[in-house]
């Protein structure tokens, strides 16, 4: 069953991050809140810049970071550009045409031109969303994501927030293995294949009683954290320490937006 | 102050229509060690949230270290903050009870809620790592530890808050033989003389070695309260409420016929006797 692959995935993904990010590298080794910060840093510079130079530079930047934090160019073709690719790439092909300006080229048959400014704003949307999806596969890569939620609860996102997130995160898990068990259950008591419409029935019946667990579940887990005390507020413990070199990394990183502002890159 | 850790009496409460408890009354003194024993669907964990004040009840009366167990009364945050204080309830299901990211932050979460200051929550937790030998576990999301890591957790992350009475829901179902053991010898070492402690379970294995004392319930109200050595060996009882049952089996050696049989050791109970041991489950 598709759907269940897919929840299968997400799992495996997930656990790939975990492992991943237990690794040594050099962003694994800097304090989630400055490395949440600096990365930020980065993407907002890549959407202020107005040169294709700086743009690629960025990006550039944001490979080596892959590079010295153990994550290969294939995994970031994998999990971030090819993505990317896809989904902007079907905004940015009708900025190549849409953009008025001077004639590049013509394409055979329709007649429709590429102006060199049309070009030219295909390839920011391109580099940009390239960039910023980098920069944050590599945060999520290289960060457990317990780390994640506390470094944007201390650097001042509300605490529901995170704590809806962190949920969400742990949530998933336990559905995922609640949807195998009972698709498990079905499989080993149906003998013979069924044919499309049962197949269909199966997954309305399974998602009907996964829906009805987890109501449940959410209730069980509201109640369990009531029963320790939660008066509506979650207080989290923070054990996050800065070294010399996070404020070097959250130092020169904050300068690349400062540069492209001040001089205009 | 009283000396009396629960008192219910006449107590009753209902799912809607369905009628989970009914007529229950008992006093549990502080300190005792007491088991809930019942077949599953018998209205422990019913009984056990509305001793952790999570549920009220419906009918009659009941106080928990002298405080009235009622929604009204429980309105009242210092109400409920003193009593969170007091009582902790370990949930059947870790999975539910295990919300945090890392197994450090699940035991955190707490004594945090119930105001400590970190300092002191730090110490205590690396104090309870120890004694139930989770250190190496620490950085560890919950949901990816074994069954009975997964317990040992969820015991200590309500341990923690030091509560004078604790209440335990099948601590050791779905666990492996090995691990079950494991957590009873660790808890009839660890939970201490003068703690109060309720556990509800259905394995006749353990009641003797977590509990003194005995009430067994069957669909929802009392079928028995007395000493634990004198119930796990009342047979008619624990087969007239499900919890032991007369079984059909094979001897694959048997009797001069040389071939397999199957006969009833025990007489059958008067009711026609199911042989669904997970009757009334709900997961
Ligand atoms: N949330 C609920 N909604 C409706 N009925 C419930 C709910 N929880 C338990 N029950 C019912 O109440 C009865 C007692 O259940 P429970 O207290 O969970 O028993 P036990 O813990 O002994 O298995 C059962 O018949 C069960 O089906
Ligand atoms: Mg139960």
């Amino acid at each position: 069953m598709g759907f269940l692959h897919g929840l299968d995935g997400v799992e495996r993904h997930a656990r790939e991050a975990e492992d991943a990010s237990a690794s040594a590298g050099f962003l694994q080794g800097l304090d989630p809140r400055i490395k949440l910060a600096g990365l930020l840093a980065l993407v907002i510079a890549a959407s202020l810049t107005r040169s294709l130079l700086t743009l690629a530079l960025l990006f550039s930047a944001a490979v080596v970071l892959a590079l010295v934090s153990g994550i290969s160019p294939r995994r970031l073709a994998r999990q971030a550009w090819l993505a990317v690719l896809l989904f902007t790439g079907a905004l940015a092909i009708p900025a190549l045409f849409l953009v008025p300006g001077d004639e590049l080229a013509r394409l055979p048959l329709l007649g429709w031109t590429v102006s060199s400014q049309g070009l030219r704003s295909a390839a920011f949307l391109l580099g940009r969303a390239e960039t910023s999806a980098t920069l944050a596969v590599l945060l999520v890569l290289t960060t457990p994501w317990p780390h994640v939620l506390k470094a944007l609860s201390s650097l001042g996102v509300p605490v529901a927030i995170v704590a809806v997130l962190g949920m969400t995160y742990r949530y998933i898990f336990v559905l995922i293995r609640i949807a195998g068990e009972i698709s498990e259950a079905r499989r080993s008591r149906i003998m013979s294949r069924m044919n499309g419409k049962a197949r269909r029935h199966l997954l309305f019946t399974t998602m009907a009683v996964l829906l009805g667990k987890s109501l449940a579940l959410a209730q069980d887990i509201h109640l369990a954290m009531v029963a320790r005390g939660f008066r509506g507020e979650v207080r989290l413990l923070h054990d996050f320490q800065t070294r010399p070199r996070d404020w070097t990394f959250l130092s020169a990183a904050l300068l690349v937006p400062g540069l492209i502002l001040g001089l205009r890159l | 102050m009283t000396d009396n850790a629960f008192h219910f009496s006449g107590v009753g409460y209902s799912y809607g229509p369905a009628r989970a408890l009914d007529n229950i009354g008992f006093t549990v003194t502080s300190g005792e060690k007491l088991a809930l024993l019942g077949a599953n669907g018998s209205g422990k964990s019913t009984l056990l949230r509305m001793m952790d004040a999570l549920c009220f009840p419906d009918g009659g009366t009941a106080t928990a270290c002298g405080m009235t167990l009622s929604a009204t009364a429980f309105a009242d945050e210092d109400t409920n903050f003193a009593f969170r204080r007091r009582v902790g309830l370990v949930f059947q299901n870790p999975d539910v009870q295990m919300f945090n990211p890392t197994v450090m932050d699940e035991l955190a979460f707490g004594p945090l809620q119930l105001g400590w200051s970190t300092t002191e929550v730090r110490r205590e937790i690396d104090n309870m790592l120890v004694r139930f030998n989770l250190t190496q576990l620490k950085d560890r999301p919950p949901h990816r530890l074994s069954g009975g890591e997964k317990k040992r957790v969820a015991i200590a992350s309500v341990l923690i808050c030091k509560p004078q009475i604790l209440l335990l829901d099948e601590p050791t179902a779905a666990l492996d033989p090995a691990s079950k053991s494991d957590l009873v010898s660790f808890l009839s070492r660890e939970l201490g003389e003068d703690r109060t402690v309720v556990t509800a379970t259905h394995d006749l294995d353990i009641v003797e070695d977590i509990s003194s004392r005995t009430i067994v319930l069957d669909r929802g109200s009392i079928a028995a309260d007395g000493a634990t050595l004198d119930i796990i060996h009342d047979t008619a009882l624990l087969q007239r409420t499900h919890l032991v049952f007369p079984h059909h089996h094979s001897h694959p050696k048997a009797g001069p016929y040389g071939k397999s049989h199957s006969h009833i050791h025990e007489p059958p109970a008067k009711a026609t006797p199911s042989f669904d041991f997970d009757h009334g489950a709900k997961d």
